[in-house]
């Protein structure tokens, strides 16, 4: 048997892991089809093989990036999760991809690179955080230009903007997608009965980003939560499938659940609470040397030439 | 708009009844209509005869500066413009015309996937076909595109569009791909949907939905319009219930109505029939 292939995809994140869509997509299909792979979770795009994320290096037949043909390069290598479908239900797999990539694609990007305030507070910040010295300055910014030429180009509308009437337009599709899925899943645990496949995976990459990233601006998520049975389709696989990011998460539960309640104030009360001891601090000092120093000078001073305001002084310290 | 006013809108159209002078623009069908425009216009006359709704198709070498939404075909019906099949549906169905109604929830989200299906693979493929391959862009496509325009304005239009097809292939990350892949992709899409459809007459039960008409205006324009080569038609022509689905609803909607109605609301009369 040869040695596994490598798999570089974006590092993970919020309990996630990964934070990026075809990364996840990727990830949980190799899981799900027992796929052995070395996984490499980054944070630059530039040092994988194909200048993208994900991408799969083989031994044989050189490195894939779209998690499409991934998962063809997978199967290729007999690991199969859709091998137990049927010809139908390959068809449906086919037609509900294609549901989520035009309708829920565009809505996903723009809720994560788009829309001001999610972009500011979160992504960039997770990016610029993850990433390497020199390229944190521009990637983001570029990343974001990227993500959104192709909504617009998606959307055949070269003037969207982030704005009302945009978010509007993109995140009605979003939701009557959301809810189709919920529908289509009905009580199931998995799309095709009790074992998952291909579809699984895309659904999951789609939602799970949408379901633990805390953004500031959430009418996708809030909807999302709203349909119970998506939300727990997407914690089952997290907690079936990736247990350790799950680990990762009781490992310190304390500090994660009270950073999430207390998470804006604890620092800056501890910051405050330094700051103003440091302050008087200061002040004491600074009285004490502006009399002080005086009196020590006036010691030294004196000791040279007399000792009857010494004593003074001693007496005063006493 | 607001959502007020797209209540109000809607409430409108739903008190208007649909009107004997409702019309259907799409670019010259001789000259100048491209495959994946004729395919988009084919749909949505199949779907307002599935309706039961009457269309009058007018054609306008500037059919697509005339849309709303920059895209081919458009309906004008009263007072107000709607473009592209999946607004049309809304629409109609505003309108108190619709054919998914009978359909379960399960039902009816499988239909909505197809339906990207067909415009996510066919749709984009047809596309890849006419613009990015070299032959048939500068044999059909950019003369076609053109033809109403005189030069220089014929070869800027034409490059200008080619341009911005390719941008957006570039996008969805099809630029990469052969022909060879692009036809294994129509294949596939073929395939699933013959899948989907077994050996009943529709996709779903024995009524026609939305689904039934988008099919039927891509396989049929693709099999009836000739291109360079023959691959994209013998690609369909290998699912014989997709063929037969076709010619059924070629029969049930297009000749029998044509020759019931001498009113002339309805003319078509496309190039060379599947019998």
């Amino acid at each position: 048997m040869a040695a596994p292939s490598e798999l570089f995809c974006w590092k993970g994140s919020w309990g996630l892991p990964s934070v990026d869509t075809d990364s996840l997509i990727v990830l949980a299909y190799a899981r799900f089809a027992g796929t052995p792979l070395k996984v490499h979770k980054i944070s630059n795009p530039w040092r994988s093989p194909t200048g993208s994320l994900p991408a799969l290096k083989t031994k044989e037949d050189g490195s894939f990036s779209q998690p499409s043909k991934i998962i063809i390069q997978l199967r290729k290598q007999k690991y199969n999760a859709d091998y137990d479908l049927s010809a139908k239900e390959g068809a449906d797999t086919l037609a509900f991809i294609s549901l989520l990539e035009e309708k829920l694609m565009p809505a996903l990007i723009y809720a994560l690179w788009i829309d001001p305030k999610n972009y500011a507070e979160v992504t960039r910040h997770w990016h610029a955080e993850n990433i390497c010295f020199p390229l944190n300055f521009f990637l983001p910014s570029r990343m974001q230009a990227q993500q959104l030429d192709r909504v617009r180009l998606m959307r055949g509308n070269s003037t969207l903007e982030a704005g009302e009437e945009a978010e509007k337009e993109l995140y009605s599709d979003a939701l009557e997608c959301m809810n189709l899925l919920s529908q289509r899943l009905g009580s199931n645990r998995f799309f095709f009965g009790d074992s998952p496949s291909s579809l699984d995976a895309y659904v999951f990459g789609y939602l799970a980003p949408l379901l633990k990233i805390r953004l500031p601006s959430s009418k996708l998520q809030q909807h999302l939560t709203a349909l119970e049975n998506l939300t727990t389709f997407c914690s089952n696989i997290l907690s079936l499938y990736f247990p350790d990011e799950n680990q990762e998460r009781i490992g310190h539960p304390a500090s994660n659940v009270q950073e999430g309640s207390n998470f804006d104030r604890e620092p800056y009360k501890r910051r405050k609470q330094l700051l103003s001891v440091l302050v008087a601090v200061a002040a004491m000092l600074g009285y004490a040397f502006l009399t002080g120093i005086v009196a020590i000078e006036h010691v030294k001073e004196e000791g040279l030439t007399g000792n009857t305001t010494s004593t003074d002084l001693n007496d005063e310290e006493e | 708009m607001s959502l007020a006013a797209e209540a109000f809108v809607s409430q409108i159209a739903a008190a208007e009844p649909w009107p004997e002078n409702a019309t259907l623009y799409q670019p010259l069908r001789e000259d100048q209509i491209l495959l994946s425009d004729c395919a988009s216009s084919l749909a949505v006359q199949a779907y307002l005869r599935m309706l039961g709704l009457p269309v009058r198709v007018h054609c306008r070498a500037n059919a697509e500066y005339m849309s709303p939404s920059g895209k081919v075909p458009f309906i004008h019906v009263g007072n107000q413009v709607v473009s592209e099949l999946g607004t049309i549906v809304q629409f109609t169905r505003a309108k108190g015309h619709s054919l998914s109604d009978s359909l379960d929830d399960v039902q009816r989200a499988e239909m909505k996937a197809y339906m990207e299906l067909v415009n996510n693979m066919l749709l984009t493929a047809e596309m890849y076909i006419q613009w990015c391959d070299e032959n048939t862009a500068a044999e059909i496509t950019r003369p076609r595109y053109s033809s109403p325009y005189s030069w220089p304005l014929n070869h800027i239009l034409a490059y200008q569009k080619q341009w911005e097809v390719r941008r957006k292939m570039n996008a969805i990350g099809w630029a990469g791909k052969s022909l060879e892949q692009v036809y294994e992709d129509v294949s596939q899409c073929c395939q699933a949907l013959s899948q989907r459809l077994g050996t009943q007459p529709f996709f779903f039960n024995k009524q026609p939905t939305e689904l039934d008409a988008l099919v039927f205006g891509h396989l049929f324009t693709i099999l009836t319009t000739r291109l360079t080569s023959d691959e994209l038609m013998e690609k369909v022509k290998s699912y014989s219930n997709l063929l037969s689905f076709c010619r059924r609803i070629e029969q049930t909607y297009f000749e029998s109505q044509d020759r019931d109605s001498q009113s002339g609301a309805l003319d078509f009369s496309k190039g060379p029939s599947l019998m």
